[in-house]
């Protein structure tokens, strides 16, 4: 009965998720902290998002947001999230547990916290199955033995009966992946899935999201600091900076004309291997913005090489580019117009007139 | 397996040393030095019977073959004679020891009853008003030992008080209190439920509100870290009911401190019996272990600090594998060990 309710009330059609202004605020004794502030964007079915920001962009804040994962005391939250054409930004804890598991999964970045250390692997995967599928125990330890198989971990049977503790970083990651896959989820969330793991490991976790994504026509949001892991696995990519989206495009078109001078900066301080050896990582100088009393203007105006007067005291609105009407950014003098070329020419100009009279010294 | 006999074996050496030296401590000093016999018979006793019985108990041996020889005797059930009792001290003993484990036992399982909801509670919801009125009352108790709850709760349960207010404000009359016997004759829960329910009510509650009170902090604390930890809120992103994350993911992952202190407050325990007792003038082991001391009972001292030291050991032996059972981290690095 609730099954035909909730079947007939699904956008098939319609993009999975669509977000209008979503703002979440958390009430401190410093003040209101403006973690997400409106931000827009839609996903359709089987896409995958990348969230792109450095710490404290409000990145993390904006996935658990559309999940409704955050804790309710003091959190403010605005704006409307739509998910399969039913509003979700207004449910409470108790109406998401319908969801959670079930529509929408997520995978946290610590997969060394993420498990209960004292209940078996086996267990822990066949819980949600229980819950939402109402599988009998057996069943749902079968169905654990399938998924652990679906995310690559060998001798699936005897690891059920094992503890977190009893396995590597990588592993754990791939049994929280299998248990995100669980109940098949229309919508993943994976919160920086590759940042605690090895290099070796975090391309097998990427490809294996990416896998499972297209063999279950499921939607990801990959939240990463790291724009080389969303460059491969994504089909979009949204830039955040102090809690608002500044730049969203397809993957291909983000790299090939971005226009936030933000985006350049995280572009270039991913070392190169091409680079000379001792070659200085280029860094972002300065903090992200206090988001209590965020600046006036450009919120990345007081970090930017190319900030003008009236960046610092008019903000940006998202705007379309000229060639491509779903490529938004926000910024007056985006990289690659007249004014940002001149400013990039002047910049470079005083830096080798710098070095010629270091030099002449 | 090898981690169990370990800990048996190192328990084994506590209550070795506890107990030797005790019945040392009992063959110096009191009345006669060096004489034990004759302070155990008291100064009236004839040469001819202080012989006997320092003969009959190797009172004058090497005092490892006095221990061996006790022991030996305490597993066979003689303890020796209680002179002031004029009874074997098994009998004596036979007849208090069910009465101060009840006791205990009470204390610690209401105890976990009354704490274990409460801070589990608090710690769901932290800070709010049910929180903080929960946090002092255990603050309260926890510094409310029995010696000062017993007077308190005596005047406010088995006494009866009359309250009355002055004519202004109306003249009526109240009277509460003496709703429990101070003085009962033990009853036991096989003779009759409700008579023994009002017999150990009061002195239960002296024991148990101050060990709650330490319970409930001690997990509230353990609840609210856990409560913070990433796999709880998987285990909510996961679609498991509030009641579940707290009572399933949660509690068994913050039960180590609990845990811990069900141990050292047995401990607590025995010296919380020794004032119920006396107070309550519920004859138990702690009662009987003050008279026993006052008296120079020699024998039933011994052999009642044995069998509560003996307790103490076997209960914090029994937390201490406990741990293995709750974690199986802890179980693992024992299985390599």
């Amino acid at each position: 009965m609730s099954d035909l309710i909730q079947a007939s009330s699904r956008d098939i059609d319609g993009p999975l998720l669509v977000l209008k202004d979503v703002t979440t605020h958390f009430k401190t004794p410093r003040g209101l902290v403006r973690a997400v502030d409106g931000v827009s964007f839609t996903l359709d079915r089987g896409k995958a998002l990348g969230i792109v920001g450095e710490s404290g962009s409000g990145k993390t804040i904006l996935s658990r947001s559309i999940m409704g994962l955050l804790p309710p005391r003091g959190t403010v939250r605005g704006g409307s999230i739509t998910f399969e054409g039913r509003e979700i930004g207004n449910l409470g804890r108790k109406e998401m547990r319908s969801v959670w598991g079930k529509e929408m999964a997520m995978i946290f970045q610590d997969p060394m916290t993420s498990l209960n250390p004292v209940m078996k692997i086996g267990r822990q995967i066949a819980e949600p199955l229980q819950i939402h599928l109402g599988m009998t125990k057996q069943n749902a330890w079968a169905t654990a033995e399938r998924l652990l198989q679906d995310v690559r971990i060998p001798e699936a049977k005897r690891r059920l009966e094992q503890y977190p503790h009893e396995m590597s970083g990588g592993m754990r990651q791939r049994v929280m992946i299998a248990i995100a896959l669980a109940c098949g989820p229309t919508a993943l969330f994976a919160d920086e899935p590759t940042t605690a793991l090895d290099v070796t490991v975090q391309a097998q976790i990427l490809d294996l999201l990416g896998e499972q994504r297209r063999d279950r026509n499921m939607s990801l949001v990959l939240v990463t600091h790291d724009l080389g892991v969303v460059a491969g696995h994504t089909d979009e990519i949204a830039v955040m900076y102090g809690g608002k989206l500044v730049e969203k495009a397809t993957t291909k078109g983000l790299f090939a004309n971005m226009k936030m001078p933000y985006t350049e900066a995280l572009l270039n301080s991913i070392p190169r291997l091409e680079d000379r050896s001792h070659t200085r990582l280029s860094a972002i100088a300065g903090r992200p913005p206090d988001l209590v009393n965020p600046p006036k203007g450009c919120r990345f105006a007081p970090r930017c090489p190319y900030a003008q007067p009236k960046c610092q005291n008019e903000e940006p609105p998202l705007v379309p580019t000229a060639e491509d009407p779903n490529h938004l950014y926000a910024c007056w003098y985006p990289v690659g117009s007249p004014e940002n070329t001149e400013i990039k020419v002047r910049i470079a100009a005083s830096k080798s007139e710098f070095a010629a009279a270091a030099g002449g010294n | 397996m090898r981690y169990a006999l370990q800990k048996i074996g190192q328990f084994a050496i506590v209550f070795f040393i506890v107990t030797f030296t005790v019945m040392i401590l009992m063959r110096l000093g009191l009345n006669a030095p060096g004489d034990p016999a004759r302070t155990l018979l008291g100064g009236t006793a004839d040469q001819e019977l202080i012989d006997a019985t320092t003969e009959k108990y190797r009172l004058d041996s090497n005092p490892f073959v006095q221990y061996v020889f006790w022991m030996t005797n305490m597993v066979q059930g003689d303890m020796g004679f209680s002179v002031p009792n004029s009874q074997p001290v098994f009998d004596y003993i036979q007849g208090r020891i069910l009465t101060t484990l009840l006791l205990g036992f009470y204390a610690i399982f209401w105890g976990l009853v009354i704490a274990v909801p409460l801070a589990v509670r608090q710690a769901h919801k932290r800070d709010s008003w049910f929180d903080k009125f929960g946090s002092g009352a255990a603050f309260a108790f926890v510094s409310a030992p029995a010696i000062v709850l017993a007077p308190i709760l005596t005047i406010l349960l088995i006494k009866e008080n009359t309250i009355g207010m002055p004519p202004p404000f109306g003249d009526f009359q109240v009277t509460i209190g003496g709703w429990f016997p101070r003085i009962g004759d033990k009853v036991y829960p096989w003779q009759d439920l409700g008579e023994h329910f009002r017999n150990f009510f009061v002195p239960t509650l002296v024991l148990t509100l101050p060990i709650a009170a330490i319970f409930s902090r001690l997990l509230r604390g353990d609840m609210v870290m856990t409560l913070q930890a990433d796999f709880v809120t998987l285990a909510s992103a996961k679609g498991v009911s509030p009641r579940r994350v707290l009572w399933v993911h949660a509690l068994r992952n913050s039960l180590f401190s609990l845990l811990t202190s069900v141990g050292l407050q047995i401990g607590g325990i025995v010296g919380g019996a020794i004032v119920a007792e006396q107070f309550f003038d519920l004859d138990g082991m702690g009662s009987m272990l003050v008279t026993a001391i006052l008296q120079k009972d020699l024998f039933t001292v011994q052999s009642a600090s044995a069998i509560l030291v003996g307790s103490v050991v076997i209960v914090n032996l029994t937390v201490d594998l406990m741990y293995g059972v709750l974690d199986p981290r802890i179980r693992h690095a024992r299985a390599i060990a």
